[in-house]
């Protein structure tokens, strides 16, 4: 009865940016929790990055995705890793499997069709786009040596294409020096966390690029790097990365576990609003929409917190890994390369170690995918997760419904254009409070929405019109909660004077 | 026994009906609502049980006399409830239920010389985070604007009832904040920000105004009562800054409790009881 068809749009950044008057922040992939620095003069900015965390137990794994643009000679980066990693706990990954996790869990618009109720004939769809948020990234650069700066390179490794060093410090001005001194640039702001992470006993993964293995790779592109260890610690170091990003960064983090959902511990987890009814003009500029209620919701629930986006049991043997699906779900192959070892059975090589526990069978996998947007002031600490046993499905779903085509000149058909101007009007509401913006911002859709229907007063144009003569009410709650606390504390007093209490 | 007058634990239920009433409202728990009313309704129901079960050779639940012994207890139960509503989370209605009965069967029947050692809502926490492993608690729940809310309205409170006996909370939270500072800000040099994002945490305010000032699960001689607030600070601070372990302080505070026996055996005070003091307490308590 239902036929789905599923269709996914790439929004480029481009026309993101050409929705501009509602795009208040740029969204694009990429970036990580290390920070680059570089040789070159040029203006350094990672503005989203993704991570994978893979976690069970003690272990994780972590992959940061790498889509850096610039000549890659110039990439470097350095990550905090609580344990001296050795050789077999760093690999590269296909690059591929960012864009899996992401096209299969970015939030998502689905379309429904009006059935005609002067016709009674039965058709269906749902129309799926993801918000495909497209990929800008600048320059960053590298290359190291020696020490008598209380620095000690404690090992040393070539893996895939990159050089990689693991330093230990003893103090961080020291760091810094052996850093800028091998033509690491380094934001002064760093050193102001660079101390706390020695103290920490952190060691500090620095990777570059080796030019000879950097020939080999097809069209230049950088593999990501995925590092594993066990630590009680289960954090993503996002404040290296503040030290020189200007203004706020996303983060997408697709955490997998076998338990359940990941959350973080130190800042408020929120869902991000989901299924939801907006209208139909949105499906032309879903990516803009997406940013615009993002950036709102982020604002309004004060910033420092994380959103979820996505949380479903993805376990292989599990037949329904979405409803409905944007993308393909991850097969148990891709899981593997994206770190979740314990679904790997016999060969067990890559990461063993007596520290960590061996797969028994148990392949239970969750995705949680949280989107976090931080910066300095708003986020003081690192984040820090916990893997809870919450198994509760989540996606961010919103709805546009297509009217009924036709003739809709009998009394039924009277009746569904009454109630499809009220649920457009409710659609526009919902649509300008998820947002934070104002009719206004919508004009240029409101008009081109459906202007060509035969019914004028259900265009949105129209309808927009009558919802600007309503007055809103809004934002009563706070004031609300301020009444009830005065209300108690008087009261408090009342019965203390009294002797009651 | 005290007759039913509406006495300061009113206060604390009305205080956490508030808190909880926040979280559902701004703090979007609203997915969670169904837990309460399990808390609530498994506390109360448990609360009576025992009752009927204690006073079976006094008085029979049919009768009046019966339910004025023990109308008094419920805010206490009501308490229990709202402390599991406040700090623990899980998906499974039994689990649910099991922390409730737990919390308050404990009360009753693990007790010293006539005291409980455990306080109800922590045990039911610990039992089913750490012994079960379908629930959770998250520290981070509560967001940073809470503690401007809570802090006000807890300090208001106080200001004009006085009816908290603050000793213990101020020594628990004293320690645990020094103890942070020392190590965050002192030793690791993160900035000041940091820290005060680390003990800023709602649980943290709500854990030491309405979890470990309990007086029936804390030594009787002041001076021991301090000397445990310290203790339970120390250990918590460690549980959470070196095992990594969310809801630290509620697990040091039972695994301190089985300690208050042996605090009230070496410094021996005048038991507490509620009608000697000069204003009554906000907290959970039975009467027996």
């Amino acid at each position: 009865m239902y036929t789905h068809i599923f269709i996914i749009k790439s929004i480029s950044m481009k026309k993101i940016l050409m929705a501009g008057i509602l795009v208040s922040c740029s969204t694009s992939l990429f970036a990580f929790c290390g920070f680059y620095v570089s040789k070159a003069s040029g203006t350094l900015s990672n503005k989203t990055s993704q991570v994978i965390l893979a976690r069970d137990g003690r272990k994780t794994v972590v992959t940061m995705y790498n889509d850096f643009k610039g000549n890659i000679r110039d990439f470097a980066m350095v990550i905090p890793v609580p344990v001296l990693l050795q050789k077999k706990d760093i690999r590269v990954v296909e690059p591929g499997i960012f864009q899996r996790l992401n096209d299969y869990s970015s939030p998502r618009l689905v379309e429904y069709y009006d059935v005609n109720p002067c016709m009674p004939r039965v058709y269906e769809k749902d129309d799926l786009m993801s918000v495909q948020e497209s990929v800008v990234m600048k320059s960053p650069k590298a290359a190291p040596t020696a020490r008598g700066y209380g620095v000690t390179i404690e090992a040393q490794y070539l893996v895939g294409e990159y050089d990689i060093l693991i330093l230990g410090a003893k103090e961080s001005s020291g760091l810094q020096r052996w850093l800028s001194d091998n033509g690491y640039k380094i934001p002064e702001s760093a050193e102001e966390v660079l101390e706390p992470y020695i103290k920490s006993n952190l060691k500090f993964f620095v990777a570059k690029v080796n030019p000879k293995q950097a020939t080999a790779l097809n069209n230049g592109f950088l593999r990501p790097i995925q590092i594993s260890f066990a630590s009680e610690k289960f954090i993503l170091p996002i404040r290296l990365g503040m030290a020189n990003a200007d203004g706020d960064q996303d983060l997408v983090i697709y955490g997998l576990t076998r338990r359940g959902r990941i959350e973080c511990t130190n800042y408020r987890n929120i869902d991000i609003p989901s299924d939801r009814n907006i209208p139909l003009f949105v499906k032309k500029n879903f990516g803009a929409f997406y940013s615009n209620l993002f950036q709102h919701q982020w604002n309004n629930e004060g910033r420092n917190l994380a959103f979820l986006e996505y949380a479903w049991d993805i376990t292989p043997i599990n037949p329904m890994k979405c409803d409905p699906c944007v993308g393909n779900p991850p097969t148990q192959q891709e899981l593997l390369t994206a770190g979740a070892w314990w679904l790997k059975q016999a060969d067990w090589s890559d990461y063993s170690d007596p520290d960590m526990d061996l797969p028994d069978g148990n392949n239970q996998t969750f995705f949680t995918r949280m989107h976090v947007r931080y910066n300095r002031n708003d986020f003081p600490q690192d984040l820090a997760f916990q893997v809870t046993p919450n198994r509760n499905h989540y996606q961010a779903r919103y709805i546009v419904t297509h009217p009924a085509n036709g003739d809709l000149s009998c009394d039924e058909g009277r009746t569904y254009l009454r109630e499809l101007k009220a649920r457009r009007k409710k659609e526009l509401r919902q649509l300008l409070s998820l947002t934070g913006t104002n009719m206004h911002n919508w004009q240029k859709d409101l008009l081109s929405s459906d202007a060509a229907r035969h019914e004028p007063e259900i265009a949105y144009a129209h309808v927009a019109d009558e919802l600007k003569n309503e007055t809103e009410t809004e934002g009563q709650g706070a004031g609300m909660m301020a009444w009830v606390s005065a209300l108690m504390i008087g009261s408090a007093g009342f019965l203390r004077w009294k002797g009651m209490i | 026994m005290q007759p039913f007058t509406p006495d300061a634990r009113i206060f604390q239920v009305l205080f956490q009906s508030i808190f909880l009433i926040y979280g559902t409202v701004y703090l979007e728990w609203a997915q969670r609502s169904w837990l309460y009313a399990v808390y609530i309704a498994t506390a109360i129901i448990t609360q009576l049980i025992c009752e009927a079960w204690l006073r079976k050779h006094i008085a029979k639940p049919w009768e009046a006399r019966w339910w004025k012994l023990t109308l008094p207890g419920l805010p206490s139960a009501l308490i229990t409830a709202m402390g599991l509503c406040l700090f623990l989370q899980t998906n499974h209605t039994t689990i649910a239920i099991a922390a409730a009965m737990l919390g308050i069967t404990a009360k009753y029947f693990i007790r010293i010389r006539g005291k409980h050692i455990f306080n109800p809502s922590a045990l039911g926490i610990v039992a089913a985070v750490w012994l079960t492993g379908e629930a959770w608690v998250n520290p981070g729940q509560w967001g940073n604007g809470f503690v401007q809310f809570s802090g006000a309205l807890i300090l208001g409170i106080i200001v004009v009832t006085r009816v908290q006996k603050l000793d213990i909370s101020l020594a628990f939270l004293f320690t645990y904040i020094a103890a942070s500072f020392i190590r965050q800000v002192l030793y690791l040099q993160w900035p000041s920000d940091f820290f005060y994002q680390s003990v800023s945490t709602g649980t943290l305010l709500v854990f030491s105004f309405f979890m470990i000032s309990d007086p029936k699960t804390t030594p009787d001689h002041p001076i021991a009562r301090i000397i445990w607030g310290i203790m339970v600070g120390l250990l918590g601070f460690w549980l959470h800054s070196f095992e990594y372990i969310n809801g630290a302080p509620v697990l040091a505070l039972v695994l301190l409790q089985p300690f208050v026996p042996l605090f009230d055996m070496i410094c021996r005070s005048s038991r507490f009881q509620w009608n000697r003091l000069p204003v009554q307490h906000v907290h959970a308590h039975i009467h027996h």
